[in-house]
């Protein structure tokens, strides 16, 4: 569960990134974040990953205090999550199979469960066959697949997607999209911040809109409406 | 598996960084060089002062009018000092054929001098501890029958403050020289994290420690203090005995350290230094990359 309790996050020079924000998600829900540019859906989502800390308020995710966590322990709190970037980033010098394989090594698991869990991971997104393939050679799509896949392999509670159809057209958005939905359906949470009108539309989950560091609608089965 | 892959990554970014690697590693050598050469010095330096230490004794010439038996008496006194290691006492007619040696060719102008032989009896002392030269020269004063007390205190003292100005500059030079490498491997190091950055940021967001993400860099800068130390060490080695060679042909007043007697702390300290200054200039370079 995600819990912020008036957050409040004041960057230098006075520039407010929340402002006595407060809403909770419960595990398994599907939460867009919409909002204009610079309305605080990137503060929220560092907050999230321990990025920064909140200036007041309380942020707690999955019972972790992020206030007080040492930097020593986030990435422990990164690991119950998985972030999926809108510019994939992906390693240009590792094959699909290594990207993902990659995101376990990292954290000290053992060959033979990578060995196990990367071909899973990769069937579940539809990359079994593009495997060995580097990412300058699979489609935009493609790409953001094998990037959440990664996000996906180290079982996360929790997925973070920033914007992730943001390079992608709308056929493969929707594909993408689709893929969210079945992680979604098999228990993982997702906060994703997203300026597609049509992702928000075509989904009817919940929807939270910021401006200006507030939350101004929270809705259940919203549309992208931002009210311009 | 960890370190594998701490190994792999820091071995390719050792060669995808090219230029920059050798200019660094000649950087470390030219360093490490200079730190072996200076420490060499000061070895040798230290070894000199003893051996100025050692070859400096004071001379307490007894009254010529002094009888055999006040001659032993005096003889005795001295050796009951508390600084006084050895003595040697010598009677006036063996200083008298002791200087007959040291003129030789030009001996003949003492012949017939033995009767009214001018020379005194002496005893030379050997001191234990040499800062304390002056404090003895004044208990050897109050013994009746020393007619004077020679010394060479003002060899003793230019020696020891060349020697102290030699190791003060040559720590100042270390630190200036260490300044410089960490500097550079620093920039080197740069260039990988700047090659890697994506990379270090996805490992932060999956949620690898600094530790994991630090380590390939540290080791990259180790290696290149690693190679600095082996090719410097191997000129100081080789170089050692050529070098004193010819410094003992231009002055054969002293006997220099065997290189032997000084290689395992010369190598200690320089491979010390070296991986000391990787490790350092790594860590600083990745450090503001990881506050992500």
């Amino acid at each position: 569960m995600i819990k912020f309790k008036g957050v409040t996050v004041v960057y230098d020079k006075d520039i407010i990134g929340l402002d006595n924000v407060s809403f909770k998600i419960e595990d398994g829900e599907f939460v867009f974040l919409v909002g204009k540019t610079g309305a605080g859906k990137s503060s929220a989502i560092k907050l999230l990953t321990g990025e920064i800390k909140p200036t007041s308020g309380e942020v707690i995710v999955d019972g972790i205090y992020v206030n007080s966590l040492k930097r020593s322990k986030i990435p422990y709190l990164r690991r119950a999550q998985g972030v999926v970037f809108q510019d994939f980033r992906l390693l240009p010098n590792k094959t699909v199979y290594e990207n993902v394989a990659f995101a376990m090594e990292i954290i000290g698991k053992k060959k033979k469960e990578i060995a196990r869990k990367v071909p899973k991971i990769l069937e579940l997104v539809g990359l079994a066959d593009r495997a060995n393939n580097y990412p300058n050679e699979i489609s935009g799509g493609e790409q953001q697949r094998v990037s959440i896949a990664r996000a996906l392999v180290n079982s996360p509670s929790l997925i973070i997607a920033d914007e992730p159809t943001g390079n992608l057209d709308v056929e493969t958005s929707t594909e993408v999209m689709n893929l969210f939905n079945e992680i979604n359906k098999m228990g993982t949470t997702i906060v994703m911040v997203t300026h597609s009108e049509k992702i928000v539309n075509d989904m009817r989950k919940r929807v939270i809109q910021l401006e200006n560091g507030v939350i101004v609608r929270d809705e259940e089965e919203g549309v992208y409406n931002l009210g311009v | 598996m960890a370190f594998k892959y701490y190994l792999k990554s820091a071995a390719s970014s050792f060669v995808r960084n090219g230029i920059m690697t050798v200019a660094s590693f000649i950087t470390v050598t030219c360093c490490l060089f200079l730190f072996g050469v200076f420490m060499l010095f000061t070895i040798n330096m230290n070894s000199i002062t003893t051996q100025i230490e050692e070859q400096c004794e004071l001379i307490a010439r007894i009254d010529i009018e002094a009888d055999e038996q006040t001659q032993q008496s005096i003889y005795n006194t001295i050796l009951t000092l508390d600084n006084v290691t050895d003595a040697h006492f010598e009677t006036k007619e063996q200083a008298f054929e002791n200087f007959k040696n040291e003129l030789g060719d030009d001996a003949g102008a003492l012949e017939g001098l033995e009767a009214e032989n001018f020379l005194r009896s002496s005893v030379k002392i050997t001191l234990t501890d040499i800062r304390k030269t002056d404090a003895t020269i004044k208990e050897l004063e109050k013994i009746t029958g020393i007619a004077e007390v020679e010394n060479h205190r003002d060899i003793v003292n230019k020696v020891i403050g060349f020697t102290s100005a030699v190791k003060k500059g040559s720590i100042a030079a270390m630190i200036v020289l260490l300044m410089i490498a960490v500097f550079i491997i620093q920039n080197t190091i740069k260039l990988s994290v700047f090659a890697r950055e994506k990379e270090i940021h996805i490992m932060k967001f999956v949620g690898a420690t600094d530790h994991f993400i630090r380590t390939p860099f540290v080791i990259e800068g180790i290696m290149i203090g690693l190679l600095g130390f082996i090719a410097s060490f191997l000129v100081i080695v080789f170089g050692y005995n050529s070098a004193i060679g010819a410094i003992a042909d231009l002055i054969n007043l002293f006997d220099f350290v065997p290189l032997e007697q000084c290689i395992l702390p010369l190598g200690i300290s320089m491979l010390a230094f070296g991986v000391f200054m990787g490790a350092l200039g790594s860590a600083w370079s990745i450090k503001k990359h990881l506050k992500v």
